[in-house]
């Protein structure tokens, strides 16, 4: 398999806190990688790196072969790549059709003043993570926390990524909701998307992730399975102390 | 479509009241809706840039200044004709205007009110000291010559400028772009992360606020024969456009329309009891207590109104 993404030596300091130290890994294409560690091990920070919402210190970002550090937000979602964050954020005034047109707009002012809204399209992704018409067209504050995850995947998946970064996705979730987000992510798997999850939720992680990485202190600790991570003794204290 | 067509009939029936009105009113209260519909222009490019992607700018007179002396200065000085002196403000405003809030584009919230404020003081200031022969210094420019003569023209072109920029920028709204602008409002970042480029959509909602401001200041301009410092960069004129905008209902082309409305006539209003300054305490009180009551502005009280008649009328239609 071919590595879909590199990260090279990347390192992030906020003032005397190094949040990531010369991490390297790859995630190939088709496969789940699981990005695990206690709080602040940078996990969400890697994500931010990866999108350029934080600007590395040093270390470099390949994505389908390519250098992207030097690339803005936008211009790495328009090569593939997406995100979605941990704490939901939904564009409040508007309905989930709206929400998801948004993941649909062109990046070209003519096209997005020219072209119709393709209100089809919209519902049918909406139908693909599990909304009815009714909650298509109902605002993200007459939704609970499992609608406002699906919400958000649903606007990701709009955009057609090829790799899709998943932050926290089954926090705050109850276990039907779990086993729904669940099922969508192996059904788009089997299209090729790849993906790179983050949680603190390891049991409803462990079907889907072909490999682990477990970080700590903003450094890799170990990689592997899941079971070989979650039984390593360092990963252990690095969750419970010593 | 059907709402569409229906929102057409609105624009119409307004259309044709604004027309019938100087059958039924006198030529002063035609003076105080001149106002209005020159207020409603500014308020809607307030609105297009900050109502729209939450970017609150407080340098708008800025922008109006420089179509207002761009035209004044080459009508007073070269003798120019007003068909070419207006056009030529209005790029003037959009390109000098881009060149200063181009950088402001990149600070957020606070700071870029901050900084265009900034860009208000410093041309108030500039144009009384840098080139006094050229812009009047502190006195301004006098004597300019108008668009047409009267109160009853003055008022069908101040009233055709506003309605044509109303639906013009209605019908851009209606676009995905009036969608992308407000999820910029919402959350950047998100829109960002959807693979919109929203410096380019920032800068686009700013060159049409630019535009429509341009137009607004040069026709303005023109129609008060004058421009001073004083007059064009006075904070009262800045918050009276700011406070038109978010009065009648920020983030909709209707609502910077009403509020102007509103705000102008209260103003004249109070003016017989309330004499001077003291009359923008008692506006103030009065929008303060209506925002409080309706922070989405007059338009969120009114439209369900205007629902419900078009409802019923297309009821009455299907009967």
């Amino acid at each position: 398999m071919t590595d879909l993404l590199a990260v090279q030596d990347l390192s992030k300091t906020f003032g005397g806190l190094s949040a990531v130290k010369n991490l390297s890994f790859c995630v190939s294409e088709g496969e789940t990688v699981g990005l695990i560690g206690p709080n602040g091990a940078g996990k969400t920070t890697i994500f931010n790196l990866i999108m350029n919402e934080f600007r590395p210190d040093s270390g470099e970002i390949f994505f389908k072969g390519e250098a992207i550090s030097r690339y803005p937000t936008h211009e790495r979602v328009k090569l593939g790549i997406a995100r979605t964050y941990q704490v939901p954020r939904p564009f409040s005034e508007m309905t989930v059709g709206e929400n998801i047109r948004v993941g649909l707009l062109p990046d070209n002012l003519w096209k997005m003043v020219t072209e119709e809204t393709d209100e089809a399209l919209e519902i049918e992704i909406g139908r693909s993570v599990g909304f009815d018409d009714h909650q298509i067209a109902q605002q993200p504050s007459e939704l609970a926390m499992g609608d406002l995850r699906r919400l958000e995947l649903a606007r990701t998946l709009a955009i057609q990524p090829s790799l899709l970064l998943l932050d926290e996705v089954f926090a705050g979730l109850t276990l039907g909701e779990i086993d729904q987000i669940s099922e969508l992510l192996v059904e788009r798997k089997k299209y090729g998307l790849t993906y790179v999850m983050v949680s603190h939720d390891l049991r409803s992680m462990a079907p889907l992730v072909d490999r682990v990485i477990a970080v700590s202190f903003g450094e890799i600790i170990t990689e592997g399975t899941f079971d070989e991570v979650v039984n390593n003794k360092i990963v252990q204290e690095a969750y419970l102390g010593q | 479509m059907i709402r569409f067509l229906d929102q057409i009939r609105w624009w119409l029936l307004f259309a044709a009241v604004m027309c019938l009105l100087p059958l039924v009113v006198s030529t002063g209260t035609l003076r105080i809706f001149i106002f209005a519909n020159f207020l409603a222009i500014f308020a809607m490019s307030w609105d297009i840039l900050s109502g729209r992607t939450g970017y609150i700018s407080f340098g708008h007179p800025f922008l109006i200044g420089i179509a207002g002396y761009t035209t004044a200065m080459l009508t007073y000085h070269l003798d120019w004709p007003l068909y070419s002196t207006i056009p030529l403000a209005v790029v003037m405003t959009m390109i000098g205007g881009t060149l200063f809030f181009l950088p402001a584009l990149r600070t957020r919230g606070t700071y870029f009110a901050l900084v265009t404020l900034a860009f208000m003081e410093l041309m108030y200031h500039s144009m009384q000291v840098v080139q006094p022969k050229l812009t009047g210094g502190t006195r301004g420019l006098s004597g300019l010559p108008t668009v047409v003569y009267g109160a009853l023209p003055n008022y069908y072109l101040s009233f055709a400028v506003m309605f044509i920029i109303a639906v013009g920028l209605w019908l851009l709204i209606r676009t995905r772009l009036g969608i992308a602008l407000n999820a910029i409002r919402m959350d950047e970042d998100a829109v960002r992360s959807s693979g919109l480029n929203t410096t380019r959509l920032k800068l686009f909602a700013f060159m049409i606020s630019a535009m429509v401001a341009g137009i607004g200041g040069a026709l303005y301009t023109h129609y008060l024969g004058s421009i001073a410092p004083r007059g064009i960069f006075e904070i009262n004129f800045l918050f009276t456009i700011l406070v038109a905008a978010l009065l009648g209902g920020a983030g909709s082309i209707v609502g910077p329309i009403i509020g102007a409305f509103f705000l102008t006539f209260l103003l004249e209003l109070l003016r017989p009891y309330i004499p001077g300054a003291g009359r923008y305490l008692i506006y103030g009180v009065i929008a303060l207590v209506l925002y409080y009551y309706a922070p989405k502005g007059i338009y969120s009280l009114i439209q369900p109104l205007r629902i419900r008649l078009s409802r019923s009328s297309r009821g009455a239609q299907i009967d």
